[in-house]
């Protein structure tokens, strides 16, 4: 999943990078108003992390022409002004969630993976499509109740695929939310843990979770059977 | 004295006393004058006319008055009198009229003297005399001295200057009375923008307008400006005091946000980064916690409106169904639209949200928020209950609950400072907050607040 980080202060910027990475993110980040803004225009994102407080052009503005421009994505606004004034300003801005700083990891975390699960049309942290089950917090998998072991970057693509359960997503879309902007790309390599993955979840290739759409990508083929929530 | 246009009016009513009084002495004084002088030229034309119409005869014998005379003489009581006598002060020629007054001229004066006297009656009225003493010639070179007298009742010239007098305290009260009204009405409008300004600064302060009008006369329109500066200033005062404790909340948080990040970077260390991280978190807590202290202001600021409670209690409700979206919850508010806090917006957003927040936290569906006034006859206060269908508090922790960092259950995320706040920031309203059991099953709590209605509900 690609998250755009927009935070003016150098250090936290690097270190919300690193463990954003280490917890499995594809990650962009911006200094300021001006190229947070940009970073969300043109990137596919599918979640942004936005200071309130950042030079150039404000958060609560980016916010708002992110989403006056028709984007969708979650917003997640990171704030010290934790106010309840200032928290209602964001939220009708257009985020959908803040976090007061200073704030620890984990629970940022916690709360982007709702996020993006929300997105998704998921209400609850576990993701149930047919007999597989995968659990957002504890990124466990089991089919049919019995746990299957994957790679961080097999669960990655698992996890893509189940949080869009029942839409198509491109080979170019699925390497460009797992891998980071300065990596290079392959679109082979999703081929591999696609492959990986379907034998892994379906030894016997019998119920097909995933489906491959010829020149169109993949898409999880089992119906949700978790409840969607309102949104 | 209180009032200026009170003081003025008293002055000037004494004043016109005094003046009014003088000038009615001294009219007075001239009529009583004029109509002396004019009774002395009447008295001098009887004493002309008694002597053109006596007589000496060739025998050297006085002849008394006689042929046209006013008739008056002639009617006793009739007010004119008139006598006649000799250098002997022999009576030679007194007129009927003087029948029974008892009237006595007194002295007889010396020839060519003339003298005015007021005499008074046997009826005790006054009567005004001249008396003048002429040498009569009788033959050549005989002469004899006579003493012509008339007097003149006073009765109708003093009827005269009672009437004048009285006229005149008619008219001048009539004047003093209308100048007393025209000066009350002027003043009235003159002091009228005094008023106004007393008006607009009550306004003020009570929120209903945030400056003074700039229509005010030149005298005044100084002192309005002036006030309108200083409100100005304060609520610019007030806004960059906020400002700049956000900014200083601001540059401390970042820092703590890096360096817990950091800590969690390496768990290798984890035993130390526990005690750093546990710092981290107390200097949080102290600094979220007196900030939010420091910008809570307890009364309204000079000028400032109002603030609908209801707008407040939707935008929160928007806001906290947005974040609480996993939870799938209700909440319901009823408030009627009229309800206003008296005071600051931020506070009030801070309170009720912190409430809320806290509802939602803990509740299992939902929530409840009930507003209204506390009596119908005084609105200067309304309640405010939120309440939810949680666990509830515990009877003994109802109280300990709102202390600071006091967290009942620890098992959902916080710091424990919202109600710890919102008791404070209900305290320096004078309000109440007390925390009991819903009927839905939870928390309730139940704030006292100071209000009023909007005023376009107070002019209904």
């Amino acid at each position: 999943m690609r998250v755009l980080i927009v935070e003016d202060d150098p250090d936290l910027r690097d270190s919300l990078t690193n463990r954003l990475r280490s917890a499995g993110f594809n990650v962009d980040s911006a200094a300021d108003g001006e190229e947070g803004l940009y970073a969300g225009r043109e990137y596919p994102i599918d979640l942004a992390v936005i200071d309130l407080g950042l030079p150039k052009i404000s958060g609560l503005d980016v916010i708002r022409r992110l989403r006056a421009e028709g984007k969708t994505f979650p917003i997640l606004v990171l704030t010290a002004r934790d106010r309840w004034q200032d928290k209602v300003e964001g939220l009708e801005a257009g985020a959908d969630d803040y976090v007061p700083k200073p704030f620890h990891f984990e629970e940022l975390n916690a709360r982007l993976q709702a996020l993006l699960r929300r997105s998704g049309g998921w209400a609850a942290p576990t993701l149930t499509c047919g007999d597989i089950n995968l659990d957002t917090r504890t990124q466990q998998v089991t089919v049919s109740g019995a746990p299957v072991e994957l790679t961080s970057f097999e669960y990655r693509v698992l996890e893509c695929l189940m949080i869009r359960a029942g839409e198509v997503l491109s080979k170019t879309e699925l390497t460009e939310r797992l891998y980071d902007q300065d990596f290079e790309r392959d679109s082979n390599v999703i081929e591999v843990f696609i492959g990986r993955l379907r034998k892994k979840l379906d030894p016997q290739n019998t119920r097909q979770p995933i489906e491959t759409l010829r020149g169109r990508g993949y898409r999880m083929a089992l119906p949700r059977t978790a409840l969607k929530s309102s949104n | 004295m209180r009032s200026l246009s009170a003081r003025l009016l008293l002055s000037l009513s004494l004043l016109l006393l005094v003046f009014f009084g003088v000038t009615v002495a001294a009219l007075t004084f001239v009529f009583r004058d004029l109509s002396e002088r004019s009774l002395r030229d009447l008295l001098d034309v009887q004493v002309l006319a008694l002597i053109s119409a006596s007589d000496v005869d060739a025998s050297g014998r006085f002849n008394p008055p006689s042929g046209v005379l006013d008739t008056r003489y002639s009617t006793p009581g009739s007010g004119l009198y008139a006598e006649i006598r000799d250098s002997h002060a022999n009576v030679r020629w007194r007129s009927p009229s003087a029948l029974g007054t008892g009237i006595e001229f007194g002295a007889p004066v010396g020839r060519g003297q003339r003298l005015y006297r007021v005499l008074r009656l046997a009826n005790g009225s006054d009567v005004v005399a001249v008396s003048a003493g002429y040498r009569w010639e009788i033959a050549p070179h005989v002469a004899e001295d006579f003493e012509f007298s008339v007097a003149s009742s006073l009765a109708p010239s003093r009827a005269q200057l009672a009437r004048f007098r009285g006229q005149l305290f008619a008219w001048f009260g009539a004047l003093a009375a209308l100048l007393v009204v025209s000066l009350a009405l002027l003043l009235r409008r003159v002091l009228e923008p005094l008023r106004r300004v007393a008006d607009e600064i009550r306004a003020v302060d009570a929120g209903e307008r945030s400056a003074l009008s700039a229509d005010y006369p030149s005298e005044l329109a100084g002192v309005t400006q002036g006030l309108n500066a200083l409100l100005k200033s304060e609520r610019l005062r007030v806004e960059r005091y906020r400002n700049t404790l956000g900014n200083l909340a601001h540059s401390l948080k970042t820092p703590l946000a890096v360096m817990r990040s950091f800590l969690g970077e390496e768990p290798a260390a984890a035993g130390r980064s526990r005690i750093l991280d546990e710092q981290i978190e107390r200097i949080d807590s102290i600094v979220q916690y007196q900030l939010k202290r420091s910008v809570t202001f307890g009364t309204a600021t000079l000028g400032q409106s109002g603030v609908a409670i209801m707008p407040v209690l939707n935008d929160l409700r928007v806001s906290l169904l947005r974040v609480y979206r996993d939870k799938d919850l209700v909440i319901r508010v009823e408030c009627p639209p009229t309800i206003e806090f008296v005071g600051d917006r931020g506070d009030l957003m801070e309170l009720l949200g912190n409430l809320l927040d806290n509802a939602c936290k803990y509740c299992r569906a939902t929530v409840r928020v009930e507003a209204r006034f506390a009596a119908e006859a005084t609105p200067s206060r309304f309640t405010l209950l939120v309440e939810d269908d949680g666990p509830g508090v515990p009877a003994e922790a109802r109280q300990r609950i709102l202390d600071r960092g006091v967290r009942v259950d620890e098992s959902t995320a916080g710091q424990g400072l919202g109600l710890s706040i919102a008791r404070d920031i209900v305290a320096q309203y004078g309000g109440e907050l007390r925390v009991a059991e819903s009927t839905l099953g939870g928390a309730r709590f139940d704030l006292t607040l100071p209000g009023r209605p909007t005023r376009s509900a107070a002019n209904q």
